[in-house]
Formats: C-alpha cells, structure tokens, sequence
C-alpha cells in the first residue's frame, strides 16, 4: 500500500507539467539514423517556437520503414495527432519488401530536407574524374565494386542509374551493401573498394581533408561550395535527391490536414528550424501541397524501374 | 541446474529435441529453396549461410538422438506447472491488454500474477502492489524520461494524457 | 605537451562545482535508463540528449559524457544482480556475474564491474586521446576478409567456453544462427523466414532474445521448482572485494581493456564481441577454471572492462574520421553538431579546444561513474533480499518494460514470451543460453563479411588469406580447434574434461 500513496503523490507531482500531446511524431528507424534526427530535430523546433508545445517522438525501426509504416497505418488512422517521418529510402524498401502498404496508405504533408548524393573514390585511386570511373566499368563490371548502404537503398539506386545511363547492364554491378554509413566509408577510405555513393554530408569532411576524391554530386545543379560536377554535367542523366519528408495518418478531414499542413508551414518558416538545418548541413528543400503530390508519384515511377532493372524488384 | 545423477538409459526428451532440431532445419531449407539462388559476384548468394546452418542442425540432432540413446542427456528436474502457468497467464494478459487498458493496468496483473504465481497471497495484494510499482515506472521513465509507453484511459486520467 | 597541456586546461575547467553537478546528474539519469533491459546505450542517449541542449557547452559536453558512461555501465548491474542484461555487450557479465550474486558475492561482483569499468574507461581514453590518429590508421587498414578471420576466431574461442557439453553447447549454437538468418539479407535484400510479418523483416532483436532466454527462463525456471533452493539469494560474505578478489581482477581489467579498445576501434569491432572474446580469453587464462560457470570474478572482471573500453575505442574512428560506427556513435555524433563540432579528419586541428574539453569531460564523467557507483552497491545488493515472488514479479515488469519502451508492438512481447519459454525449456535440460544470443550476434557478421569480401574479390576464396592480418587470425582460429583435439589423443584431455564437468 506504501508504493501506492507513493505512487499517487509521485502522480501529482508530474500531473502539473503534462500536457495533452499536440503531435506524436514516428521515425520509422533506429535512433542515429536520419529520420531519427528529423523527428527529434522538428520536435525540438516545433516545441522552442511554440508551435506545438507537447511533441512526442517514438523509434518503430525495422525494414527501411515498412515495419513503421504498417503500424502507423494500422494504429493511427483518422488521429490527427500522428505524424511519421519518411523518405526517399521508404520508396524502394516498400517495393523491394513487397510491403503490404505503401505512401498512397497515408496522407504526405510536406518535402522537408534532402540530401544529394555523392559518388566517391579512395584518394589513393588513380580514378580521377567520373568518365574515367565509367570507362572501367564498361570494360568489367565486376571490377568496380561499389560501397554504399542496404540492397535496394537510394546508393544502390544512385549506382544502378549511372550504370543505366552508361549503357552498361544495371544487374551486373558489383554493388556491396554496408550496414549504416561508418562501415562503408570505412571500407573507401581503407582502399577496399573501387567507389563508394553515399550523402554529399557523409563525404564532405573527408574530400576536405584530401583522403577521398569527389567525381560527382547527384543534383540537378552544381552545389554551392562543393567543387564537383552534377553526373549529369559529365553526360550521363541521372538525378537523386535522398529526400524527407513529414506524412500524417490516412483518413482525415480537410480542415484537419489543413491544420497539420499550416504547423508544417509554420516550423518550415521558423527561424529555429533554418538554423537546425544550418548545424545539421541539411538543405531546405520545402515542397508540399499539389507539387509534392506530383513529385511523390513520379520518383515512385522511377524507382519502380530503376529497381526492376537491377533486378532486386520481379 | 543439473544436480541430477545422470542416468544410463535412453531419455524421450532428446528425441523431442532431436525432432525440434529437424524441423528446424528443415523450415531453413525449405525457406533457402525459394530463395535467389544466385550469389552475384561473391559466389555465395542469401541461401547458403542458411543451408549450411541446416545442415549443422541435422547433424547435431543426429548426435542428439545418439547421446539420448546412450542416455547422455541429463534428465530434467520435476516441475511445479502451476507457478509457471500464472506467469504465462500474466505475461499473455499484459500483451493482449498492453493497448487497452495501458502500461500500468497491464503492468500491475503482469506483477501480480506472478508474485502469486510464486506464492504470494492473496491476489488482489499482489496485483494492488503492482498497481504501485507500475505507476511510479510509467511516471518515472514516460513522464520524466520521455521513454514511450503505451496508455490507457487510466494513464490519461492520472497524468493528463 | 601541447596536447597535455589542453587536456590539463580542460581538466582545470571541469572542476568547477556546477559542472562536476552537471556530470553527477548526466551519470545518474544514464545509468537509471541504462538499466532497463533491452534499452541499450543508443536509445539512453538518443532520450537524454535534449536534457542537455539547455546548457551552457561546457555543462552540456559533461553531462552528455555523464550519460553516455552511465548508460553503457547500467547494463551490467542488472546482468549481475537480476540475471537480466541490460544490453548485448553485457550478456557474458550476466554468466559470471550472476552466478556470484547467488552464491551471496553480488557486492564484489559489482564492485569488480564498476572499478573494470573505471578503469578500462580511464586507460582507453587516455589511449584515445593520445593515440587515436594512429589507431585509426591500423583500423582503417582492416577489411571485410580481416573482419571475417576477426569472426571466425570469436567463434572458435568462445564456443571453447560453451559448459560442460560440446554437443549442448554447440546446439546453442546453432539454433542462435538459425534465428540469425531470420530477416532481410542486408546485402541482397532478399526475405529470409520473416513470413511477411514485419517485426521479422528487421530480424530478430538481440535484446529481446537475451532478455527473453536470461530474465523469462530464468523466472519460469525458479518458479517450476519443486523446492526452491533455500538461500539461493542471501547475502554472504563481505559487500567489498577481498584482497584475493583484487588480486585475481586487475589483471583481467587491463587485458579487457586492450582487448577491448582495439575491437571498439573496429570500424566493424564492436564491444559485444570485445566482450565475448574477453571472456574466451579469462576462461583459458584462469588459475581457477574450477570456478567458470560457478561465478569467477575474472568472468566479471574481464569482458566489463572490454565493453567500456570499446566504447571508448568507438570514439576513435567517430573523433578522428568522423565515422560512427555504432548506433550510440551516430547519436553521439548529432550530439557533437550542437556544439558546433563537426567530426572529421580534421577535427583534432579545426577544433583542438572542444575536443580536449570532450576527453576531459569523458575522463571525469568516468570518475564520477565509479563515485556514484560504489556507495550504491550496498544498496543494489539489498534488492536481493527481497522476498523471490516480489523480486521476480519485479524483474519481469522490468524485462517487458524494455521491450514495451522499444517497440510497443503485441509481436514483440510475443516473441518475448516464446523465447522465455525457449530458455526455460533449455535450462531443464541443461543447454546454455549464452551461445544462442552469441549466435544470433556474430553468425550475420560473419555471413556479411565473408560476403562482401568474396563480392569485391569476385569470387576468389584465396582473398580469406591474402593479407597477413586474415591469414594469421584464421592460423590462430585453426590452431584454437586442432589442439584440444591433439591434447585429448595425448591423453591430458581426461583431466580437462572432468573440471568441465564440475563446472556447470
């Protein structure tokens, strides 16, 4: 009985503080990962400028989001409350795992940040510009093996496209998946691999310091600061942008995805949230409404092809 | 655990694991067979580690048969079955109830029944303490931890939501 | 003396009463997190990181410290006293360590832990701090075929340690790879027995399978007994460790420290494999290996200090390449960002102040560890004297509390369930839980590995051995399993056999 009388004033005390919650976001990964750091980096912002005093964030990891997505789907319709974070990433893995539900399951809100990708070789390499990079992987695919994240994920992708645009078969890259972001760029730094694809941030530091060589960025435009052409500057037509964005739960109103859509706005407008993205080294690439709709389904398109032609997707 | 005498004489249980071992190689090799056969560059594709897997479970439950023939195995203790069905019945309850009634309700019959389970009486003692010590987890680590636990109505009741 | 004299600078500026204040609550609220089973270090930082962003930087850099000590370090006080580990590289302390605590030497045990812990963290850091830029040469200079040898030789050396039964243990063993293959192959994508059930599409978590098989099947264990064992919790002996006890630990405290740190320098190591080859390494060492299975403080003594000392070796390739190799380093890294560091090859020039301000943090947060630590081990050990159905109901809220905070999902409590079931029925039958979640760790390291260095070598086995580090590892692993063999046909193996034989 003592726990008890304990644990009603212990109630008491933490009564005061607690508020309803306004907004339970889900990252759909592990912590340390960059949807984690978006769902906690907009709750940070969201509470600081008051647009949302309470905000909660909760880890469903597993399967490149699916595992989040289906039990967002499955718990959350018509709360508006929930929000889940997503990606790019989130676009392969539903079909790469034939996931049972897909982004037509929730309601997207907005394009939040991306990052470009970035195609690298070890500084000892004698690779020195991307065409010199695609002449030997015309000559032997298997010889040029690539490091980047999990089978199906925007590198393997990024890879898979040049390949395509090179004229060279997208199923006989000899691409090696690494497990989370060090052990890749551990892998190019120690000279294991021909390349390696990952973030423009991933690599930025080390191109710095002169261990790796930058061939090319995945954006349509050259990068402010970054001193590298776009692939498709060297003649080959590949765009990748590794984009986030912040969905909410399927079944709702339009006043109530009016409302989420106007916090969205707010938190992108905010001050707090560019100076987040700033410490981050994200960028800002805000797109929602009908534009982002229509974006949404033309990188499902692509990556359905894409992913069909490496051959990871019947 | 084992402070039985080993007995020399052929022992059913290794037969069972035997058998569980077997099928257990068999679900391997039955789920590498509808796997991309093809190992890529590596030569070695997502179904070999598996098969191979298999294959060491086949053997050791060969072995296993063996050993429980020669009666090897050690012989399992008499059990109390009624303590260990309170707590499956406790830990059963709190995953069907965990997104009903919440982190502390469930939380509290998990503690309770088990308490009981191991021979504290009566129940609703059990369950009332648990009730307590489940209350101050969820204010400690959801409140002021901000770890994510499940709540029900009591949870919003208590602490707001 | 430039880097010592920074280091003394930052020293000088963290023995200010408010900050030492700041690493007391940073450590306090890691360790209190860092208990809960199944909620490793990652998640405890990940949660307490924004207690930390309200501070002034110096403040914020020790707390953070604070936490991330204390949550690597929580995990072990629940191995120990509860039979429950906190996270992976605490497993093995849970084998020794709670064999102690039921013999009546849970004080020592923890004693053992946290001063290995103190002491490991202070030499790695050291270590880090002046030595990091080489170290992450060598590591650097490590592939997937070293890391392949590196598993195979964990694997040869810890199934030597697997009890009294080659055959049960091996089994153990087998059925932890077995559920290994559960999941997505990360290298191809293809499913592997997930049965479209998404919570098996990830694999199986480490966690929930230790927990499962150490704190479930343990509590159905108890709970099945016809008659209990009386005392099976008492207090005996001394709370503080004994001359001998501090003879037999030192010992094991520094060969788990370079054990460990280089494994953390991995940027595929990792502490729970520090950890298990740790314990491999005190098993075959041992002037009591009577004890082994019945609580020998080596067994406590060594992988505790391994585990710290790896996650202080993380640090070196997250401080010197900016490289996390570990999901805690990835948080730690978004940690970093608020105090504007931005980790990379150039970070020790760029941002020599900061860093050093870090280390230092780091050296104190570990200090205040062991001062936070020892005068609570009189209080920890009196939870064992709760009367068993309280103590048990309690470590089962515990177990599932972990679970829940992780991934509330009613498949994840059911796996739970299932494999307590599993441990309970192992333990009737005398296989040991312990390689199963050894298993399930190494066996996909292993496979991937060895996958990865095949791809780049198109196919060509001889890669396993081409370079002197594999090739020696891999001699080394040979040699682990030729000479028992060739000790057995000597006819020395009758005695080996029959300590092993003693010591379930």
């Amino acid at each position: 009985m003592k726990h008890a009388i304990l644990g009603a004033a212990l109630a008491v005390a933490f009564a005061v503080p607690a508020f309803a919650q306004d907004y339970t976001i889900m990252a759909p990964a592990n912590p340390g990962g960059g949807w984690d750091a978006t769902a906690r980096s907009m709750q940070e912002v969201l509470q600081a400028e008051g647009i949302a005093p309470s905000v909660e964030v909760i880890n469903v990891p597993g399967a490149g989001g699916t595992v989040g997505l289906a039990q967002f789907v499955a718990d959350s319709a018509g709360d508006p409350t929930k929000l889940i974070v997503g990606g790019y990433v989130m676009v392969g893995a539903i079909l790469t795992n034939a996931s049972s539900v897909s982004l037509k399951d929730v309601t997207p809100i907005a394009r939040l940040t991306g990052d470009t990708q970035a195609i690298v070789v070890p500084a000892a390499s004698d690779i020195q510009t991307l065409a010199d990079l695609v002449e030997k992987l015309k000559a032997d695919p298997g010889a040029v093996s690539w490091a980047g994240g999990s089978a199906g994920g925007t590198d393997h992708i990024t890879v898979g496209l040049l390949a395509k645009a090179a004229g060279v078969d997208p199923t006989k890259i000899n691409y090696v998946a690494f497990s989370g972001g060090g052990e890749a760029m551990a892998a190019i730094l120690g000279n294991q691999v021909t390349a390696g694809v990952s973030s423009v941030g991933e690599f930025s530091e080390q191109v710095k310091a002169g261990t790796m060589r930058l061939l090319a960025v995945s954006s349509a435009e050259r990068l402010p600061g970054i001193d590298a052409p776009t692939i498709k500057e060297a003649g080959f037509d590949v765009v990748v942008q590794n984009w986030r964005m912040i969905a909410a739960a399927p079944g709702l109103t339009a006043e109530q995805v009016a409302k989420i859509s106007a916090d969205i706005e707010k938190l992108n407008a905010s001050a707090g949230w560019t100076s987040m993205l700033e410490t981050k080294g994200w960028a800002n690439t805000y797109l929602a409404g009908d534009a982002f709709a229509a974006q949404l389904d033309a990188d499902i398109a692509a990556t359905e092809a894409i992913l069909r032609d490496i051959g990871l997707v019947q | 655990m084992s402070q039985q005498p080993v007995e020399r004489r052929p022992n059913g249980a290794a037969f069972v694991i035997a058998a569980g071992l077997a099928v257990m190689a068999g679900l391997l090799l039955w789920d590498a067979s509808g796997l991309k056969q093809d190992g890529g560059y590596a030569g070695v594709g997502p179904a070999d580690v598996p098969r191979l897997v298999a294959y060491g479970l086949l053997v050791l439950a060969a072995l296993t048969v063996v050993s429980g023939l020669r009666g090897d195995l050690p012989r399992a203790p008499r059990q109390a079955p009624a303590p260990i069905l309170w707590i499956l019945g406790g830990l059963g309850l709190q995953l069907t109830l965990l997104h009903v009634v919440g982190f502390v309700m469930s939380g509290a019959l998990l503690f309770g029944m088990t308490a009981r389970g191991l021979g504290r009486k009566p129940l609703w003692l059990t369950v009332t303490v648990g009730f307590g010590v489940s209350l101050i987890i969820y204010g400690v680590f959801d409140r002021l931890l901000r770890l994510n636990l499940p709540g029900g109505p009591l949870e919003m009741l208590i602490f707001g939501g | 003396m430039d880097s010592f004299g920074l280091l003394m600078q930052g020293l000088q500026a963290a023995l200010d009463p408010m900050i030492l204040l700041y690493a007391l609550i940073g450590v306090t609220l890691g360790t209190a997190v860092g208990v809960l089973p199944g909620i490793g270090p990652a998640l405890t930082v990940a949660l307490l990181l924004p207690v930390t962003y309200g501070l002034d930087p110096a403040g914020s850099l020790i707390m953070f410290a604070g936490i991330y000590y204390g949550g690597m370090y929580g995990g072990s006080t629940t191995s120990i006293l509860l039979n429950t580990p906190g996270e992976s590289a605490s497993i093995v302390t849970a084998i020794e360590g709670n064999r102690m605590a039921r013999s009546g030497r849970a004080g020592p045990a923890l004693a053992t832990a946290a001063i290995g812990s103190f002491v490991a963290g202070l030499i790695a850091t050291l270590l880090l701090a002046f030595l990091a830029p080489q170290v992450v040469k060598l590591a650097l200079t490590l592939g997937p075929r070293e890391y392949f040898a590196l598993m195979v030789l964990a694997f040869v050396t810890v199934s030597a340690t697997f009890g009294d039964s080659a055959l049960r243990g091996l089994t153990s063993l087998f059925i932890g790879l077995a559920l290994a293959c559960v999941g997505i192959d990360s290298l191809t994508g293809a499913e592997r027995l997930a049965f479209d059930v998404p919570q098996l599409k990830d694999g199986i978590e480490t966690t929930t399978l230790a927990v499962a098989l150490f704190a479930l099947g343990e509590a159905f264990a108890v709970a099945g007994m016809l008659r209990p064992e009386e005392g099976m919790h008492k207090i005996t002996g001394r709370v503080r460790m004994t001359t001998q006890d501090w003879a037999r630990s030192w010992k094991s405290w520094l060969r788990g420290t370079f054990i460990g740190f280089p494994i953390g320098s991995m940027p595929a190591g990792g502490a729970d494999v520090a950890s298990f080859l740790s314990y491999a390494a005190e098993k075959k060492l041992t002037k009591h290996p009577e004890e082994f299975g019945n609580g020998a403080i080596e067994g406590v003594a060594g992988p505790e200090a391994a585990n710290n000392a790896a996650a202080a070796g993380t640090l070196v390739p997250l401080l010197t390449l900016g490289l996390p190799t570990t999901a805690t380093a990835a948080i730690m890294l978004a940690g970093f960002q608020q105090f504007g560091l931005q980790p990379g090859p150039l970070l020790f020039v760029t941002n020599a102040e900061l860093v050093w301000a870090l280390i230092a943090s780091l050296l104190i947060a570990n200090v205040m560890l062991v001062v936070l630590n020892l005068p609570l081990i009189g209080l920890w050990i009196r939870l064992l004297t709760i009367p068993r159905p309280w103590l048990y109901a309690g470590i089962l809220l515990f177990a599932t509390l972990g679970t829940i905070g992780v991934n509330p999902s009613p498949v994840e409590l059911g796996m739970l369930i299932l494999f307590g079931l599993m441990g309970y029925g192992m333990r009737l039958y005398g296989y040991p839980v312990a390689p199963v979640v050894v298993g399930l760790i190494l066996g996909p390291m292993a496979e991937q590995q060895l996958r990865r260095a095949l791809a780049i070598a198109q196919g060509d086995w001889t890669t396993l051995v081409s370079t002197p580090v594999s090739a020696t590892l891999l001699a080394i692993s040979a040699l682990f399993l030729v000479l028992p063999i060739l000790m057995r046909l000597r006819g020395r193996g009758g005695v080996l056999s029959q300590v092993a034989g003693d010591a379930d």
